[in-house]
């Protein structure tokens, strides 16, 4: 049995399709990640997922309980942890995980070792209110209460967003030592450096799936080759890269310009030579592996003219 | 679970910095300023006298005025337009004119050369003063000349008794209208705020992750307000009767029993509030707005027999106006509930309707 499966999920706000049929399923005790920019109805898909929300229609259930018939039993066993703090900044550490094990009629010291890892890090600051705790550690609290009760599914909903770069590697250091005690965690990030980190994935725009699978399968399903393009006068460049003959999409991806090109129609010297001709001399172009950023890019469509 | 909810929101209302302290001076504030803040007593009308006269006539006339305790004389002054100019300053407002020939007229009973201006700039306290005015003058006459040709058979004397308020105390009338209008504004609004937080941080979503049904969470929610509430109205009565003096005329448990159907009607209006706003703002916005009708249209400062046909009409729907009733009734009259049926009857009708409607609102947005 997979832990969730999705069928057919739609929901409108107003005119807005957020989400436009999805239908997913996230195999039992796998770190399963939704990667899609900010509004692309990730959100909303967590919400009707964990119950705090009907879909227009469609289906979901959550280790066989259906989310609308059965969410009074699908809340049993599933942690939530929303993108932002909702924890109550007024109550201590500690008041706090104990009133979320007391919420879920049990207590702190029975799970004590489901949460003992991330827990002892905060641990020390047991007393301070939660408000006055630093971003990463909030982060943790946060965790430790939606983990509290030894939930079977965890839905993270962007947890890393907003967080150092260094507290984000240790999340995901922790998401897979949870994910060894058993639990599957769905977690949903905008960044797509994070979805390798994932067993499966599952790419995301404007409500709908446009790629699932693993982060390997994802990037081998790419059709073309990849060049890593600098220069100066990087715009005038992107622009007269997407005219080139054979190139099938052109975007800016840090400090160069990404282009996936058809190896059956062109190639990297001819390439270079037309924008050469072009006026664009002293550029350099590199083979690169596509990552799961060019991969979305591609699929959305985006990187077109 | 109960026990636990309700722990937590005691230990968040504590932790408050500003909640404890309010609930404390609340009471105190409202028994020992407000009373005297919102009487509607016309006192200290500064009064202006230009006195042509100088005469011994004039000065009793004066006398007359500024012994009535309503008048506090500012000056003497020559001429008019000095008079007038105090009143353009806002430092006089009223103006009594007395003529030369004033101590002769009167002497003679061929006249009353006197004349009054009044500042009407607000409009209570001057056609108040003008009356009171008046009335001296006219007492002034009185005593001058006591008619010669009144009925010397048994004189109709004719003497004004208040009931229940035998001094016309405005406090007393006061006291009772100002415990609805506390009890009102923690019953209903501070749970629609705490609710209508609880929404913002969003730690409502987290609850709702959990096998918590929300009628659970919302009572006790509110749970600790109304603790309050009686703790308000009992620390009210204790200050009224020890500063003031004031003793509850009816049985306390009236007062109580209808405290408490008004909390119901409370609860549901705050239930209500907090379903239809996702902000602290618009909430605040919701609350005033429902707090200056309420206030206005219950009767408190103003009485409902003399507002408009359509104005009273508004009233019915005010639960404020049958809360402030049954505690003027039971406070100063010593009505039992039999006496005052009808206000647990609207009480009771608002209140269901208000509850109703804030369920099934409820229902709706929390899917």
């Amino acid at each position: 049995m997979n832990a969730i499966e999705i069928n057919g999920i739609v929901k409108s706000y107003g005119n807005v399709r957020a989400v436009d049929g999805i239908s997913l399923s996230v195999g039992e005790g796998e770190i399963f990640g939704l990667i899609g920019p900010d509004g692309a109805g990730k959100t909303t898909l967590f919400r009707i997922m964990t119950t705090l929300m009907l879909p227009d229609s469609g289906s979901g259930t959550v280790c066989g309980l259906d989310i609308v018939k059965d969410f009074a039993r699908v809340r049993r066993i599933i942690g939530y942890m929303p993108g932002k703090f909702s924890l109550y900044q007024d109550l201590s550490v500690r008041e706090n995980l104990d009133y979320f094990a007391t919420l879920f009629g049990t207590t702190v010291r029975e799970n004590y070792e489901n949460i003992r890892e991330i827990y002892s890090q905060i641990e020390p600051f047991e007393d301070r209110r939660a408000g006055k705790l630093s971003g990463g550690m909030k982060q943790k609290l946060a965790l430790c209460c939606a983990l509290v009760h030894h939930p079977s599914v965890l839905f993270l909903d962007e947890p890393t967003t907003g967080v150092d770069a260094v507290s984000r590697s240790d999340f995901w250091n922790m998401l897979s030592r949870i994910k060894a005690s058993g639990v599957t965690v769905f977690v949903s990030t905008p960044y797509m450096d994070e979805a390798a980190q994932c067993d499966r994935l599952a790419l995301i725009r404007d409500g709908v799936i446009i790629g699932t699978g693993t982060p390997d399968e994802i990037v081998s399903d790419f059709p073309y080759r990849l060049l890593s393009v600098g220069g100066d006068r990087m715009y005038p460049l992107l622009k007269e890269l997407r005219k080139t003959d054979g190139v099938i999409s052109c975007f800016a991806f840090g400090d160069s310009h990404h282009v996936a090109y058809d190896p059956a129609v062109t190639g990297r010297e001819r390439i270079l030579a037309s924008l050469a001709d072009a006026g664009f001399r002293g550029c350099s172009a590199v083979e690169t592996a596509p990552s799961v950023e060019d991969c979305f890019m591609w699929l959305s469509g985006s990187g077109d003219n | 679970m109960w026990k636990y909810l309700l722990e937590k929101e005691f230990k968040q209302f504590f932790r408050d910095p500003g909640l404890p302290r309010m609930a404390l001076m609340f009471p105190v504030l409202m028994m020992l300023v407000f009373p005297f803040a919102v009487s509607m007593e016309i006192r200290n009308i500064n009064l202006v006298v230009v006195d042509g006269s100088r005469s011994e006539e004039s000065g009793r006339l004066i006398e007359k005025c500024t012994a009535s305790g309503y008048f506090r004389l500012v000056s003497v002054c020559d001429s008019p337009d000095e008079a007038m100019r105090l009143m353009d300053d806002n430092k006089a407002d009223a103006i009594i004119t007395i003529d030369a020939g004033f101590s002769r007229e009167v002497e003679t009973g061929t006249g009353f050369p006197v004349g009054i201006k009044i500042n009407t700039v607000n409009g209570t306290r001057g056609s108040i003063g003008s009356q009171y005015l008046s009335s001296c003058i006219r007492m002034y006459m009185q005593d001058r000349n006591p008619s010669p040709d009144a009925p010397a058979s048994p004189a109709i004397d004719v003497a004004d008794r208040y009931s229940f308020n035998a001094n016309m105390d405005y406090k007393l009338f006061m006291i009772p209208a100002l415990i609805v209008i506390g009890i009102t504004m923690i019953t209903a609004f501070l749970p629609a705020l705490n609710i209508v937080s609880e929404k913002e941080t969003g730690t409502i979503e987290q609850i709702n992750v959990t096998p918590v049904s929300k009628s659970a969470f919302i009572i006790c929610k509110m749970i600790p307000y109304w603790a309050i509430a009686f703790f308000v109205l009992t620390a009210c009565l204790l200050i009224a009767w020890t500063v003031f003096g004031y003793v509850c005329r009816g049985r306390l448990l009236w007062l109580y029993l209808y405290t408490t159907l008004d909390i119901v009607v409370m609860a549901g209006l705050g239930l209500l509030i907090s379903n239809y706003s996702s902000n602290a703002q618009q909430a605040m916005f919701v609350i005033w707005f429902f707090a200056v009708i309420f206030m206005l249209m219950s009767g408190i400062f103003t009485p409902i027999a003399s507002m408009p046909e359509w104005a009273q009409t508004i009233t019915y729907f005010n639960p404020m106006r049958y809360y402030a009733d049954a505690m003027r009734s039971v406070y100063l009259k010593g009505s039992t509930p039999a006496d005052i049926w009808y206000d647990a009857a609207g009480l009771l009708a608002i209140g269901a309707a208000m509850a109703g409607w804030a369920i099934a609102s409820y229902r709706k947005s929390s899917d």
